[in-house]
């Protein structure tokens, strides 16, 4: 298993209530699946999505993530945790504007100390593997949404993760660019065994995944 | 790793032009303003402290004990040091110099013609000065060279105007002779380096004490009063100081008279003080930098640096809203909040880096313009290494206050709320306020300076445009070699158009170029220790016609005299007594030259520049010393002028003209006034400036956190105004608080300043109102660029970003 959430709840209190944003949730993930969480708005997808990412904490309950108590562990391991083995893409990709394609996929190499020469090699072989060796040196401004979404994957793929988690990653993309993204997904999935977890509005996006979770106020439906 | 930061460092620098300007430019300014007063007042410190036996020589200083005041001199009798030398023969050196003093000289150079030379710093030494004062020899013997009665050394400066001699051959200079006066042959016997712009010996050529001697027998073997000599003691150790003065206390009856040894006392000033005490005045020819003014420059410079610091933090935090994307990403790819600090301040350093590095040059020109521009003071400030490692230091500083800080602060930053950009609420929202308290701290001191500079200005203006009590417009004043001519003189200039009036006498009113005789006063019943000190004036019957004064009491002079017998005292002068004008008239008087009655009392004018007060002052109708002719031009027709040099050479024929208009030397009593003014609006000037680049950076920030309620307000229907209104009010609450925290402060300085002199402004509200009100209006043009784009952007574009 490769990770288990257990009666989570979360929280926030806002004029002397308290609001649920999630609400007794219990998820168990596989390696190798593909899950799509919809619903609607205010849902709470995000939260989970962030939850599961371990960017946002929550109130009660317990998440197991590869065996490790994710609740008991403080701030570094678990930052070094989701570090290790979680890759994240944004339906903003949030690709830093200041550096070009290889450095925006460089980048998290940075932070995990490797050396020079690998970085280089896995870049290259990152560039290669998307098609986007022409683009390397191009900016994030000089790219097309599909094209700044692609480099986005690459950079969550880029460290190996066991997990991708992805925030509506064709929120903002047009349909051909959309489809061009899930098959992508699909892809790695399928032949590399990359667990996925995507939040999704659209019901054709979700199709790609091989489960889907329905949340409506912060409740698993 | 380092290298990739440095990269997107200096791609952020180039993508943010306006930003990266404004952070560098306010930097590079404060850092060089703070460092170029630093170096100017380490310079100002370091005077003759470079002489190799600087630290155990003294200056022998004198206290004059009258029964109302004590006087302090810096000069002592001539005999003095020679005494010393015979009595106390184990202290290690004493030497004595005369001067410096004007000397015209007759120069035949190479091509045999004959030039006229007026020198104007002409300093009398003895043999004991080269061994206390280092100097560098070009050629010459330093240990013979002051020994033979006429000769004379000269300064590098000298040996190249008069013979055109350079480095290479400044010994062809040893043996020439150059006539002083037209009359005394000197041979020079050597050359020196001109003297360094540290020290307060400042000559253009050294000649024997002893042919001053010679020439000056009665002042020179003389040991009461004073006359303008300067002794120096080199103790063994500077720890016999105390000792040594009171071995004098107990020794100097043997020379002075019963009235002096009760009277004067001699105490040793060490050398490397003299610059910084204005108790005793620099020596003769040099000027003091009174120790408090070093102290205030150096506490604007802090506060300029620290300006400039807060400006970076105030910009940096503030650029960092647009940057908390960015954090948030890496954060996610695993950044962690070391590394991001370490980025951020490895970052802000590199600007501060660049900022230091173009700051070297800027000090390197505003030392350049400043050795230049100083006209009363022969700066010669040069970078030297170690004022680098000032700029480092200033560096490091700016690194610890304002790179650190910002870094820890964006470092910190949550990722799902960075990624979000949802700051307006939480613990995030909070750097606004540290900001403001800033940008007030920051507009404290901009209002300060502001304020400080109007007043100054007003007080100088009153200095430059106070009723003194006598005319002084268009009065030329011209020397008299001979006072034998004057009378010539005077008649032909009279018979002239361009001339209306004339009088002849030792000074004008004012005192004015440092020159003051002074005397004591008493009835001649009463003893001689009850003396009291005066100005003495030698005038003419004209005198008073000329320069407008008024008597109250009395008749003015008949005639000029071998041996005065009139005085005419001004009113101050009868306070003394507690007489009414008509009470002193026909009361004899006894000064120092002699006894006279008065006949007559002036209403008071100013004696002294306006920092003093109207000191007792004696009129006398003295045939001596009437060295200065007053020529009054018709209503400010100058063309009389060529006409009054026409006049005066062919009646004087030896000498250089020379001509001074009687208000610029009224002017000149007021450079140092003057020069703190000027730096004064400098520094405002660019304290406004960086203080401005602060507000802009605080603008941007308040204006991008407020964007979408800009875009809210817009679409409910808000105008350009009120939209506007609503950023003015921010900084116009900024301001209007500083101002309230900046006064009481100016005041206080301002206040305990003018304090100091003798007839100071009063300091009204309404100029601490035009210092607020200017700054104000600095602000609001500062920031309306930048509020009127925020106000007419587009609002669906602030909307749509959520």
């Amino acid at each position: 298993m490769l990770l288990q959430l257990k009666n989570i709840f979360k929280w926030v209190n806002s004029g002397g209530q308290r609001i649920f944003l999630l609400k007794d949730i219990n998820l168990d993930v596989e390696e190798g699946e593909f899950i799509s969480i919809m619903g609607p708005s205010g849902s709470g997808k995000s939260t989970l999505l962030n939850v599961i990412g371990m960017l946002d904490g929550f109130n009660e309950g317990e998440y197991q993530f590869l065996d490790e108590s994710v609740h008991h562990l403080k701030e570094k391991y678990r930052s070094n945790l989701y570090k290790e083995y979680i890759g994240f893409v944004f339906q903003s990709y949030h690709l830093l504007d200041d550096l070009t394609v290889r450095e925006n996929l460089e980048m998290p190499l940075l932070y995990k100390k490797f050396k020079a020469a690998e970085r280089k090699a896995m870049v290259a072989d990152m560039l290669d593997r998307f098609q986007i060796v022409g683009k390397k040196d191009l900016f994030p401004a000089q790219l097309s949404g599909g094209q700044q979404q692609l480099v986005g994957v690459a950079r969550a793929l880029i460290s190996n993760p066991k997990l991708i988690l992805a925030d509506e990653p064709t929120g903002n993309l047009n349909s051909q660019q959309s489809e061009e993204i899930m098959q992508l997904f699909k892809k790695l999935n399928e032949q590399d065994g990359v667990t996925i977890i995507q939040v999704t509005h659209s019901e054709k996006n979700a199709a790609y995944g091989s489960r889907i979770i329905n949340l409506l106020d912060g409740r698993k439906v | 790793m380092f290298k990739l930061y440095i990269k997107i460092a200096l791609r952020y620098l180039f993508k943010h032009k306006l930003y990266s300007f404004i952070n560098i430019f306010g930097l590079t300014l404060g850092i060089s303003v703070a460092l170029t007063i630093l170096i100017f007042v380490r310079y100002e410190s370091s005077f003759d402290a470079f002489h190799k036996k600087a630290a155990r020589t003294f200056r022998v200083v004198q206290h004059n004990q009258l029964p109302n005041e004590t006087l302090y001199w810096n000069t002592t009798a001539y005999p003095l040091a020679e005494a010393l030398r015979n009595d106390f023969p184990d202290i290690s050196t004493v030497t004595q110099i005369a001067g410096p003093v004007n000397r015209v000289f007759k120069i035949t150079d190479n091509f045999a013609n004959k030039n006229l030379f007026e020198e104007p710093q002409v300093l009398f030494a003895d043999t004991y000065y080269a061994e206390t004062f280092d100097m560098e020899w070009l050629a010459g013997d330093e240990r013979t060279a002051l020994k033979e009665t006429a000769s004379v050394v000269l300064t590098e400066k000298l040996a190249k105007r008069y013979f055109g001699l350079s480095e290479a051959n400044y010994q062809d200079a040893l043996g020439k002779t150059i006539l002083l006066q037209s009359k005394d042959p000197l041979t020079v016997t050597g050359v020196v380096k001109n003297p360094k712009g540290n020290s307060d010996h400042q000559y253009n050529m050294l000649i024997p004490y002893e042919f001053f001697k010679i020439n000056n027998a009665y002042f020179s073997s003389n040991w009461s009063g004073n006359y303008q000599g300067t002794t120096y003691v080199v103790l063994n150790d500077a720890l016999q100081k105390t000792g040594f003065e009171s071995k004098i206390a107990a020794w100097k009856k043997k020379y002075l008279n019963e009235q002096d040894n009760k009277r004067i006392s001699y105490f040793l000033q060490p050398l490397e003080e003299i610059h910084n005490e204005t108790r005793y005045g620099s020596s003769p020819g040099g000027y003091v930098m009174p120790k408090n003014v070093l102290t205030m420059a150096t506490v604007v410079a802090v506060f300029i640096f620290l300006i400039a610091v807060i400006n970076f933090i105030n910009l940096v935090t503030a650029q960092s809203y647009a940057r908390s994307k960015e954090v948030g990403i890496r954060k996610v790819m695993g950044g962690s909040r070391k590394s991001l600090v370490f980025q951020f301040v490895l970052e802000n350093a590199f600007v501060i880096g660049l900022a230091a590095a173009l700051s070297i040059l800027v000090i390197k020109a505003a030392i350049t313009m400043l050795n230049s521009h100083l006209a009363i003071i022969d700066l010669q400030l040069v970078l030297r290494p170690v004022h680098f490692i000032y700029v480092l230091l200033a560096a490091v500083i700016a690194v610890v206050l304002a790179a650190i800080y910002p870094a820890v602060v964006l470092a910190a930053y949550q990722p799902i709320r960075a990624l979000k950009n949802t700051f307006n609420t939480g613990k995030q929202g909070k750097g606004i306020h540290l900001r403001k308290s800033l940008v007030t701290f920051q507009f404290v001191i901009v209002q300060m300076f502001v304020i400080a500079a109007i007043i100054l200005a007003f007080q100088l203006d009153r200095f430059k445009n106070g009723e003194l009590g006598f005319q002084k417009d268009t009065v030329v004043i011209t020397k008299s070699p001979n006072s034998e001519k004057t009378q010539v003189y005077k008649e032909k200039l009279l018979a002239e158009t361009g001339i209306s009036k004339i009088s002849v006498g030792s000074g004008p009113p004012m005192a004015v170029n440092g020159v003051q005789f002074g005397t004591n006063y008493r009835l001649p019943e009463q003893a001689p220790e009850e003396s009291l000190d005066a100005e003495m004036k030698i005038a003419d019957a004209d005198y008073l016609e000329f320069f407008n004064l008024e008597l109250l009491a009395g008749r003015n002079f008949s005639k000029n005299k071998e041996a005065f017998d009139e005085f005419i005292v001004n009113e101050t002068f009868l306070k003394s007594y507690g007489w009414t004008p008509a009470d002193a008239l026909g009361k004899q008087i006894q000064i120092n030259e002699g006894v006279a009655t008065i006949i007559g009392v002036v209403k008071d004018f100013h004696n002294n520049s306006l920092q003093y007060d109207i000191t007792p002052c004696i009129l006398l109708n003295w045939k001596y010393y009437l060295d200065n002719t007053f020529i009054k031009l018709g209503d400010s027709n100058y063309s009389a002028l060529g006409t009054v040099q026409r006049h005066w050479e062919e009646t004087y024929t030896t000498g250089i003209y020379d001509y001074q208009f009687l208000d610029d030397a009224i002017a000149k009593e007021y450079t140092v006034e003057n020069m703190i003014f000027t730096g004064f609006s400098v520094f405002s000037i660019l304290v406004v400036l960086i203080g401005c680049l602060g507000l802009l950076g605080l603008m941007s920030f308040i204006i991008a956190r407020r964007r979408k309620e800009i875009g809210i307000r817009k679409v409910l229907g808000a105008s350009l105004t009120q939209n506007i209104g609503l950023f003015s009010q921010e900084y116009f609450r900024l301001v209007i608080l500083s101002f309230v925290i900046a006064v009481p402060f100016v005041y206080y300085v301002a206040h305990s300043w003018l304090e100091s002199f003798s007839y100071p402004i009063q300091p009204s509200f309404w100029m601490f109102l035009m210092g607020g009100l200017f700054t104000l209006t600095i602000a609001l043009i500062t920031c309306s660029f930048q509020s009127l784009r925020a106000a007419r952007a587009n609002p669906i574009k602030a909307l749509a970003e959520e």
